[in-house]
């Protein structure tokens, strides 16, 4: 089906105005010590305000990604650019403007962390070293927690949240330092309904306020509404790339999926 | 049991000082699961400073070189072995305690077998001024880093992706605190003895972390366990006449298993 070095078939137009906040060109990365490539000759841009769902079945290089664009990862090939910065050399620059909301976790029950404490690590790494968080920098992570709706736990240990209260958190602290960029990694999984429609309407509500949103998501069916484009990915590949109905319709996913995602 | 001041006062400084800096460190190595690569660093350090015996060096650069080297090496090893890090670890262990008995085997004539039994079993009289001095000076360092770095830290305690992903150089600080390790491992190889050093990383930390869901109270109150605890053991040395480094880990271990009993966190919903 979809045959290595195919490139990915646009199904439609989309409408995106704004500038272009992610630029990747011929992207590759292949892990340490792995010879296979994790990602082949990615290309994609992204336009500020875009939400995107980077779809397909595990293995597929959604996460991956995700790391490229956060410059986790060292690209073996291609070239790319985040907020107008260059991949490679300026991750860190790249990092401290984007929000993430790694897969959901296990944390100790007993780990020395209260909610708020996490949402103040947010902005350890904006910060920068020998910089403290201000006056300001606190309201934000008590207005980031409220966002959540999570006011009422700021004082809570992290490791006994309930699943779906501790993915909110972890976006409590990807917004606290209000970034132009979030990407989520899964954020509904091991989520019942509500925890979903708990997570899904905050994430709309950040998308709404002006912010880019890459949202990775292997379950179709969890997507928020507000998602206007999904790119499938299938074995580090794109395969396609346009308006979610158009995707959600398409032949490639029914394959990848089984016919399981209508 | 009556002794010099003089000596009484290096030893209870070193006592102190030793007390501090490890379970300091032991917070950050106990939450950033480096727990293996410390226990390797303490064997590293043995060796080390069994070596300097031997050639009739000073055994104190050799722990550090020693253990310094572990730390490098690991990485590189594992990768070229393909092997995952635990695995060269646990070959580490080994291999390095062999090595350390092995250098107290060869080290020649019976006057320095004294100082041989002292980096095995410890001897809290054996520490000399410098040593107090450079535990001092470490001391002040491991302040100066957690208050400065204080955020970074906590960041790569909660998760060490998500700090790297955040913008902190994650490598930069996990070889500060490899590095800080080594040396308060080291300087404090007198004390407890090669075999026991860790311990005083371990115990204070994990006693600590029945009590408190706070980051802050964590790295505040390990070092006042870990002082206690070392001066504890050194008085219950005095008093039965049992090895220091012994008696230190013994009092320790009681008093963490006694957090372990009472702790409030397990029952809290």
């Amino acid at each position: 089906m979809n045959g290595a070095g195919r490139r990915p078939r646009p199904i439609s137009s989309r409408s995106s105005s704004g500038e272009t906040v992610i630029e990747l060109r011929g992207v590759s990365t292949t892990y340490e010590g792995e010879r296979t490539p994790a990602l082949h000759g990615i290309d994609m841009s992204v336009r500020r305000g875009e939400f995107v769902a980077i779809v397909g079945p595990n293995g597929a290089g959604k996460t991956t990604l995700l790391e490229v664009v956060l410059g986790l990862l060292p690209l073996s090939s291609g070239r790319g650019s985040v907020l107008g910065c260059d991949l490679a050399r300026e991750r860190y620059a790249i990092r401290r403007r984007m929000g993430y909301v790694i897969q959901n976790f296990e944390l100790d029950p007993l780990a020395p962390f209260l909610a708020r404490d996490v949402v103040m690590m947010g902005f350890a790494g904006s910060l920068g070293p020998l910089r403290y968080p201000s006056v300001h920098d606190r309201e934000a992570a008590v207005e980031a927690l409220s966002r959540v709706g999570m006011s009422m736990m700021a004082d809570r240990p992290a490791g006994k949240l309930s699943g779906g209260e501790f993915q909110r958190l972890l976006l409590a602290r990807a917004l606290a330092t209000d970034p132009d960029i979030i990407l989520l990694d899964e954020p509904f999984a091991n989520l019942d309904a509500s925890a979903r429609a708990s997570v899904g309407s905050v994430v709309d509500r950040v998308n709404q306020a002006g912010a880019t949103v890459l949202m990775v998501s292997h379950d179709l069916h969890a997507i928020p509404s507000r998602c206007a484009r999904a790119v499938l990915m299938d074995r580090g590949r794109i395969v396609l790339d346009g308006t979610m109905e158009a995707v959600l319709s398409s032949r490639e996913i029914d394959e990848l999926y089984g016919g399981c995602c209508h | 049991m009556w002794l010099p001041p003089a000596l009484m006062i290096t030893a209870v400084a070193g006592a102190v000082l030793a007390g501090f800096t490890c379970s300091v460190m032991g917070v950050f190595v106990v939450r950033m699961n480096l727990s293996s690569i410390g226990f390797a660093m303490s064997h590293a350090a043995f060796a080390g400073a069994a070596f300097g015996i031997m050639i009739g060096s000073d055994p104190l650069p050799m722990a550090l070189l020693a253990s310094f080297l572990v730390a490098l090496v690991i990485g590189p090893v594992s990768h070229i072995a393909g092997l995952r890090p635990e695995i060269v670890l646990g070959f580490l262990f080994s291999l390095l305690i062999a090595l350390g008995f092995l250098f107290l085997h060869m080290v020649p004539g019976e006057a320095t077998s004294g100082a041989a039994l002292r980096i095995l079993w410890g001897s809290i009289f054996g520490v000399s001024r410098y040593e107090v001095v450079a535990l001092g000076a470490l001391s002040a360092v491991v302040v100066v880093f957690v208050a400065l770095f204080n955020k970074e830290i906590a960041a790569m305690m909660f998760h060490r992706k998500l700090a790297e992903a955040s913008g902190i150089d994650t490598q930069a600080f996990l070889t500060a605190i490899l590095f800080m390790t080594g040396f308060s491992v080291a300087l404090s190889l007198k004390l407890v003895g090669g075999l026991l050093v860790y311990a005083l990383m371990i115990n204070p930390t994990s006693t600590v972390y029945q009590f408190t869901f706070d980051f802050r109270k964590m790295v505040i109150g390990s070092p006042i366990i870990g002082m206690t605890t070392c001066l504890a053991g050194f008085w219950a040395s005095l008093l039965w006449d049992l090895p220091v480094g012994t008696a230190i880990v013994l009092v320790s271990a009681i008093v963490l298993a006694g957090a372990i009993v009472a702790s409030p966190k397990r029952r809290r919903g």
